[in-house]
């Protein structure tokens, strides 16, 4: 694997995390719609603010100019009735008007409703010095209200005509716009944060799958693919991720294949040398001392040989996905039992069983589960001066097979590296792992005891002696599990039936 | 006279290194290098035990044993270079009666036709005919009848039936039949009983896909249905 370029993976992992990423979406599309909003409506606002009161304004002072003249012309008659004239002046939007007829003396205001307190000193000032026949005009706030005042002095006369609008309708008007404009904003980043939401789950949905693809396929289903996409975009990164794919099973493959097949091809000599030496072997009193003590390597060496062919078939089929595992319910003191018996039929090594352990029952593949015991077996002979006790252990969800041997033990840096492949231990870790018949026993055992969803390592003894003490951790089925097994072995069958039919 | 056994294979070496290594066992051993040549043989003079390697150039290991079962019910002993499903029970499925996979010890390949042959000279264990709904067993007459007409089994097909209708109703677990039927023990091959009961249906039942006389138990075994 170490040939893979790694530093496209890191950049991937930098963005890994979905979660973050989906929020980020959602916080970009909540922000965007929020600022988009705010813009448009502060716009529209200000926007609608100034027109309309510019809008009112010029109304206002059209029709200020309109009542001016008719001030001015009475104002050149002397007798003519100047509060009945301000009162049939017509008014528009509320338009309070007021006169002075003494450019601008105290006693000299004449108004229907009207004082010269309600209007701005600022703007009576400024009429006043002013050259006339042109409208100042003045916002200001009085009483918490807004109003617009608007003054003209006519020189002729010295009159000045002044009038008051109040501008609080406008205001309200434009209160319940505002009101409008922030509902608008808070709906519109609303939906900018359920789209971000949306786009998010449909962003990260091919992800989602990819991420489930690939742990398919560590998980040992090399055939899964992701499914064709229409996306332009998405479908290079589905391309290349069903390529990279496809090259990783092929290669896979390719690998497990040259095992098998050397395997394969390796039994035919095997075969003949087998045959061959057990011929020999039959006339060993015959030959000569020295010939004799040369067959014997032979014959040692063409068993390990054999073992090694057959290991390695084995771990091929366990990489290929294609081991043919025959499960059936076994009584594991039973199995254990009959594996030691195989094991070494003169030297007895004694099985004790726990209490909780009798009559356990696995579900296994029985001649798997010998070999995980006879290889545990053959590395206590090899490496720990023989197994020294075996044991059943056993308590409500699991069954515990415990090997010990008196041998140096494994050191702890070691303890997960003999189960590796052609372990070779450390200089540590004295004969273990290193020598004759260092292979694939432990390896095999690691992996058979996986497919059986159980559990495998090693410990010092308990009992502060020197050595090891293996642990094969098995699941106990209960009796509902026994019947589901039961029948899946019945299709198993059927379908093996009509497979052949 | 021994007993005279034919091995097919087409790799001399291997031919020749066992040929020794049976002899040394006792046997007398005719060769064969293809499965035409070993057709020829047969039937010019029939072995006792045909031992068949799969992969042969010509007829493969298959094809030969399917011929030889056309007209021989002789103890057939595959050997194959793979232990994988589909070869073993394809050669089962074609008519062995047990198979090896390389490289064997001689003395384990001598010991299954020991096992075959015993079982082909003894006779079933019971001597009173069986009858099962419209099966009807003779293990002393060594025959079968199925509404009354003869149903032809091998040895083994035969001796697994004999079994099963020792204790009619009752379950018997693969392991038991393996060592009943083949003379293995614990860590028999499952296998070898499945696919005989399967071959065995193909005979004595109306609806092989439905068996009604030799049934599976879940979990538990075959048993014949009284």
């Amino acid at each position: 694997m170490s040939r893979w370029p790694t530093r496209p993976l890191r950049r991937l992992t930098r963005a890994t995390s979905s979660l973050r990423l989906r929020a980020r979406i959602i916080t970009a599309f909540g922000l965007g719609g929020f600022l988009l909003s705010l813009l448009l409506a502060g716009s529209t606002y200000s926007l609608t603010r100034s027109v309309t009161l510019r809008q009112q304004e010029d109304a206002s002072e059209r029709q200020f100019f309109l009542n001016a003249q008719q001030v001015e012309q009475a104002s050149r008659t002397a007798d003519t009735d100047l509060l009945a004239l301000l009162q049939s002046l017509p008014r528009l939007a509320g338009a309070q008007p007021i006169v002075n007829t003494d450019g601008g003396a105290d006693d000299a205001w004449n108004a229907p409703s009207l004082e010269s307190s309600d209007l701005p000193p600022d703007l009576i000032g400024a009429t006043a010095t002013s050259s006339g026949d042109a409208a100042l005009r003045m916002r200001y706030d009085l009483d918490d209200s807004p109003w617009l005042a608007m003054g003209m002095r006519f020189p002729r006369s010295e009159f000045l005509y002044f009038e008051r609008v109040p501008l609080s309708d406008l205001s309200s008007s434009l209160n319940s716009l505002a009101v409008i404009l922030v509902a608008a904003t808070v709906v519109t980043t609303g939906a900018g944060i359920a789209l971000g939401v949306w786009l998010g789950g449909r962003v990260l949905r091919p992800l989602a799958d990819i991420s489930e693809a690939a742990q398919a396929i560590a998980g040992g289903r090399l055939e899964t693919r992701l499914e064709r996409v229409d996306d332009p975009d998405l479908a290079k990164l589905v391309n290349s991720f069903n390529g990279m794919a496809s090259a990783l099973q092929q290669r896979i493959e390719r690998d497990a294949r040259l095992a098998s097949d050397v395997s394969h091809e390796l039994r035919s000599p095997l075969m003949t040398l087998r045959a061959s030496v057990d011929v020999l072997l039959s006339r060993r009193d015959e030959l000569s001392g020295r010939s004799r003590e040369a067959l014997d390597l032979l014959a040692q060496d063409v068993d390990r040989f054999q073992q090694l062919v057959e290991d390695l078939l084995e771990i091929s089929r366990v990489d290929a996905g294609a081991v043919d595992l025959s499960f059936d319910q076994i009584n594991i003191a039973d199995l254990v039992t009959l594996a030691i018996a195989q094991y070494s039929q003169d030297q007895a090594i004694a099985l004790r069983v726990a209490q909780d352990a009798e009559d356990a029952v696995v579900v296994g593949d029985k001649r798997r589960l010998a070999q995980v015991i006879r290889n545990l077996l053959d590395n206590a002979e090899k490496y720990g001066e023989g197994a020294t006790s075996v044991e059943l252990l056993g308590d409500k969800a699991h069954i515990r097979l415990v090997i010990e041997d008196s041998g140096p033990g494994v050191p702890d840096e070691d303890k997960t590296r003999v189960f590796e492949r052609f372990a070779r231990g450390t200089a540590a870790a004295g004969a273990r792992g290193s020598g004759a018949g260092a292979g694939l026993g432990l390896a095999l055992v690691a992996e058979h005891v996986r497919l059986h969803d159980g559990d495998v390592w090693v410990e010092d003894r308990l009992d502060g002696q020197p050595g090891a003490r293996f642990v094969v951790e098995l699941p106990r089925r209960s009796t509902s599990e026994l019947t589901e097994v039961g029948e899946e072995m019945a299709e198993l069958e059927q379908d093996l039936t009509e497979e052949l039919a | 006279m021994g007993t005279r056994i034919l091995a097919v294979e087409d790799d001399e070496r291997i031919r020749t290194a066992v040929r020794f290594a049976l002899e040394d066992e006792g046997w007398i051993v005719d060769e064969a290098e293809n499965g035409e040549d070993a057709l020829d043989q047969f039937t010019r003079a029939p072995a006792d035990v045909v031992l068949i390697d799969i992969m042969l150039p010509g007829i493969d290991g298959f094809e030969l044993c399917r011929s030889i079962r056309r007209t021989s019910d002789v103890p057939i002993v595959m050997v194959t270079a793979r232990a994988d499903t589909h070869d073993v029970v394809a050669g089962l499925e074609a008519g062995a009666d047990d198979y090896l996979t390389k490289p064997f010890a001689p003395k384990e390949l001598s010991a299954r036709i020991r096992a075959l042959l015993r079982r082909i000279r003894t006779s079933g264990p019971d001597t009173q005919t069986v009858r099962v709904g419209d099966l009807e067993i003779a293990p002393e007459q060594g025959m079968v009848k199925r509404a009354g007409e003869e149903v032809h089994l091998t040895k083994t097909e035969f001796r697994l039936l004999c079994e099963l209708a020792s204790s009619p109703g009752k379950v018997f677990s693969r392991e038991h039949l393996l060592e009943r039927v083949w003379g293995y023990g614990y860590f028999g091959d499952g296998r070898l009983v499945d696919v005989h009961v399967r071959r065995l249906r193909t005979k004595v039942e109306t609806d092989p896909a439905h068996p009604r006389h030799v049934v599976t138990v879940r979990g538990m075994g075959y048993k014949l249905q009284p």
